[in-house]
């Protein structure tokens, strides 16, 4: 009778629960969804301290190693441990700091975990100023894939209206419009309102690639100054492909929070990235999705747990497999998602299926039908549990039966 | 029969009555027993299933022929309370299911009760007809019309008897006012008002008014993604017409007077207990969720079921219970395994005895635990086919939590969950309790000696 008390599976056991009780006769059953939320966080906030514990000792093993190959590594640790301790701290009932000791011993993450945090909660003060850009988004975004280049961040789902006031990197011009700002909020209206969880990356905007090897150096503890570090620290932590190192200087990366799935367009492309795990069933499978971006678009699953993988690949292809069904900007297309896991497993389909349906917070979970006749919601792309962990602050609280 | 004199002292022992319900066979899931309710007398047993249906038991005039026996508890009227409904402006089915009965206190010959199901409370009466008219006029004996040109004489029509006739019908309809699930009904003490609560609302009603309830209670946030508790029951005062309490996902209980103005969101009082860190896990939350809160007859006590245990509150002291009573602690173990078959999630009620001595809720495995509140003492017994002959003692049951294994103990790994009793019923003053064990109702007594 005993069952894996393990946080992961948890999370994907309370997600599965509350996807069926979508289908359950008599409705949606606004109790028992409250106390499947509440399960999902205390998993998630038990998964969050477990790797940021771990992040912290990898960070302590390699302060002792050479720094030029493992910049990278720091960043892209440094990135996994915001990535997910941010918004398990700040998003929702969770405190910042709440990863334990490891944590607390962090100084930089600390702090970018407060500036995270200030995002964060400029951020729900803008949600009230909500507009129905992102469908726009989202559908600019389905026409812009294909082209891959211009508005290139427009096309992260809810994402887009970052684009405008900080400048979109267009095709073939190097990207330094996307100027850092410590704390930039572009305003309202360029919020991701599409989902009260966007996390406050949507609103940092991406730092020019030249930015990098600073914000690399920044996102290290503990020398880095602040004001850098917040976006560069987007940019930097996650490693593109050709960042390491030397890297072309038309590259900008941009990392959702909410949706994990991190954007780099470099010279025009539009390389998209999306959040998954070893264990997330809804990636690593299936054809490439249509309308993604070139030939050197790539898709780069962000295992958190792998980031040296990732950090050797110089070419961006290497993770390869793109993400099944991957038209995260077409959101009409993302009843189609199935379709492309045909060797996923139901649970697998479902859950895919589930966290897409997700995306657009609990809100939209649940006061959506299961059938497909309905608009999909803005949110689309392969969501696993992986994003589902960063991005439970709000939704955690977030029910709407009706 | 002193009600609940000795209920629990070794003198005590439970027998089995009867067994009401289908076979094993034939049971579907719209047998499923969901909700059961003596009324005031006792005379009246009153069970509802997930199909829709009321059954109502009457119990024999106890004949002096027959004194080891006392009444039995036969089938008075079945009729259909709701049907399942579809809510076309949301696209949701609407369950039949019935949640709650809770009878009228009977104020003539007809019986009243109140059924709900998740959206629409109704009010029923049921009445006896044993004469009918006989003789008309303007209709033959099938009621059929004659035809006017026929009729030379006139004549007074009579009142026949006949067989007993038991009829059922809805005298009102109470619906839409609930957006969420109903979760629980209560019939004020003053016979004129009622209160229907769900996850985040609860409203008053009277019962000669359909098309209008008051909201006196309302915790739904501007922001649902605010929500932290929803309402899991509420309970008028048995005596107090302004005094009700609802409890909370949460674990804690908040008692309101309606005195003191029009929304009482604010309560009067404030009943939770701290806590205790150590015993923090990932379900917490799950299993601090209370799923049945009763006054006690007196109107001294509250008594709170959440999933492992028993609390009975004074309602003067806010800070904790003054009484504690482990249902299933073994079960805390096994939580993980318990979320994921969706047990975790069962609501079990708890019931009083006439005299408030003694208070009993079910467990998994068919079994069912009464606790002595003088004694302090506890039993465990079991609704099960096995123990159903006429007059079987029941025999009190251990569950054994790892270790030796004694002879009739069960461990904890073969308990079953899917047989539950969430359901229970005790007679008003007597000792007869009446446990609904999935699609089956038992009947016990206590041994008459």
């Amino acid at each position: 009778m005993e069952c894996a008390l393990d946080a992961q599976s948890l999370i994907s056991i309370s997600l599965r629960k509350i996807h069926s009780s979508r289908t359950q006769r008599g409705g949606i059953k606004l109790h028992k969804n409250l106390l499947v939320s509440y399960v999902l966080r205390n998993a998630r906030q038990l998964y969050l301290s477990e790797r940021y514990a771990e992040l912290y000792r990898r960070q302590q093993q390699q302060q002792q190693q050479q720094q030029q190959p493992p910049h990278h590594q720091h960043q892209h640790l440094a990135y996994a441990a915001p990535g997910m301790p941010a918004s398990a701290a700040d998003f929702g009932p969770l405190q910042l700091g709440g990863g334990g000791d490891a944590e607390a011993r962090e100084p930089v993450a600390r702090h970018q975990l407060h500036q995270l945090h200030q995002l964060h909660q400029l951020h729900l003060q803008q949600q009230l100023h909500q507009h129905p850009a992102p469908r726009g988004c989202a559908a600019a975004a389905a026409a812009g894939a294909p082209a891959g280049g211009a508005g290139a961040l427009s096309e992260l789902p809810g994402c887009a209206a970052l684009q405008p006031p900080h400048g979109a990197p267009h095709r073939g011009q190097p990207l330094e419009p996307l100027q850092p700002g410590p704390a930039p909020l572009p305003p309202p209206a360029s919020l991701c309102p599409r989902d009260p969880r966007a996390s406050a990356a949507c609103s940092a905007p991406s730092a020019p690639p030249g930015a990098a090897p600073q914000a690399a150096a920044a996102a290290s503890p503990p020398s880095s100054p602040a004001p850098a570090s917040s976006p560069g620290f987007y940019r930097g932590a996650y490693p593109a492909p050709s960042d390491f190192g030397v890297h072309c200087s038309s590259q900008t990366t941009v990392l959702d929070l909410d949706t994990h799935v991190v954007t780099t367009v470099e010279n025009g492309y539009l390389h998209q990235d999306c959040c998954a795990s070893a264990h997330c069933p809804c990636c690593g499978q299936g054809a490439p999705g249509p309308g993604l971006a070139s030939a050197t678009g790539c898709k780069r699953k962000y295992y958190p747990g792998q980031e040296e993988e990732d950090d050797d690949d110089e070419d961006a292809g290497d993770l390869g497999a793109e993400p099944p069904g991957g038209v995260p900007f077409a959101p009409c297309k993302r009843a189609r998602f199935e379709d492309f896991c045909p060797d996923s497993s139901p649970d697998a389909s479902n859950i895919s299926n589930l966290i897409s349906i997700f995306g657009s917070g609990f809100s939209g979970l649940v006061s959506r039908q299961p059938d497909s006749s309905e608009q999909p919601p803005p949110l689309n792309g392969q969501l696993c549990a992986k994003q589902a962990l960063a991005s439970l602050g709000a939704w955690t609280r977030a029910i709407v039966a009706f | 029969m002193i009600p609940g004199l000795g209920a629990l002292t070794q003198d005590t022992l439970w027998c089995f009555s009867q067994l009401k319900g289908t076979v094993e066979i034939g049971a579907t899931e719209a047998d499923i027993i969901s909700t059961v309710e003596f009324n005031h007398t006792g005379e009246l047993l009153a069970t509802g299933d997930k199909g829709g249906r009321v059954v109502i038991f009457q119990r024999e005039q106890e004949s002096k022929n027959q004194v080891h026996r006392r009444g039995e508890y036969n089938v008075y009227s079945t009729f259909q309370s709701h049907e399942p409904e579809f809510d076309y402006l949301k696209s949701l089915e609407i369950e039949e299911k019935i949640n709650k009965i809770r009878w009228l206190p009977q104020q003539n010959a007809a019986y009243f009760l109140l059924s709900t199901n998740d959206k629409t409370v109704k009010l029923w009466k049921v009445s006896e007809r044993d004469k009918r008219p006989e003789g008309y006029n303007l209709k033959d004996e099938e009621g059929r019309l004659r035809d006017p040109a026929t009729i030379t004489t006139l004549r007074v029509p009579v009142l026949r008897p006949m067989d007993l006739m038991v009829e059922a019908t809805p005298r009102r309809v109470f619906a839409n006012a609930h957006t969420y699930h109903i979760n629980s009904i209560s019939v004020n003490s003053d016979y004129e008002t009622y209160m229907s609560a769900d996850d985040l609302r609860i409203n008053l009603w009277n019962f000669e008014i359909t098309n209008q309830s008051f909201n006196i209670v309302d915790i739904k946030p501007a922001n649902m993604e605010e929500l932290t508790e929803v309402i899991t029951a509420a309970e008028f005062h048995p005596h107090h017409c302004n005094t009700f309490v609802y409890s909370s996902s949460k674990g804690t209980i908040r008692l309101c007077d309606m005195r003191a103005s029009a929304l009482c969101d604010r309560h009067t009082k404030f009943f939770e207990e701290p806590e205790d860190p150590s015993n923090r896990s990932f379900f917490s939350e799950i299993i601090s969720s209370i799923s049945d809160v009763k006054f006690s007859h007196s109107g001294r006590y509250i008594m709170t079921r959440d999933y492992l245990t028993v609390k009975v509150w004074d309602l003067n002291m806010e800070n904790r219970p003054i009484e504690t009573y482990q249902v299933h602690d073994y079960l805390r173990s096994k939580l993980c395994s318990l979320y994921e078959n969706d047990c975790i999630f069962d609501k079990f009620e708890c019931v009083w005895n006439g005299s408030d001595s003694v208070i009993m809720t079910g467990s998994y495995n068919n079994f069912f635990r009464m606790f002595d509140r003088n004694t302090k003492r506890d039993v465990t017994l079991e609704a099960s086919r096995e123990n159903s002959k006429p007059r079987a003692i029941l025999k009190p049951r251990k569950v054994c939590v790892g270790g030796k294994r004694r002879k009739d103990e069960i461990s904890v790994d073969s308990l079953d969950f899917s047989k539950k009793i969430l359901h229970t019923a005790w007679h008003p003053s007597e000792n007869i309790i009446a446990v609904a064990a999935t699609n089956n109702l038992y009947i016990f007594q206590d041994k008459v000696n």
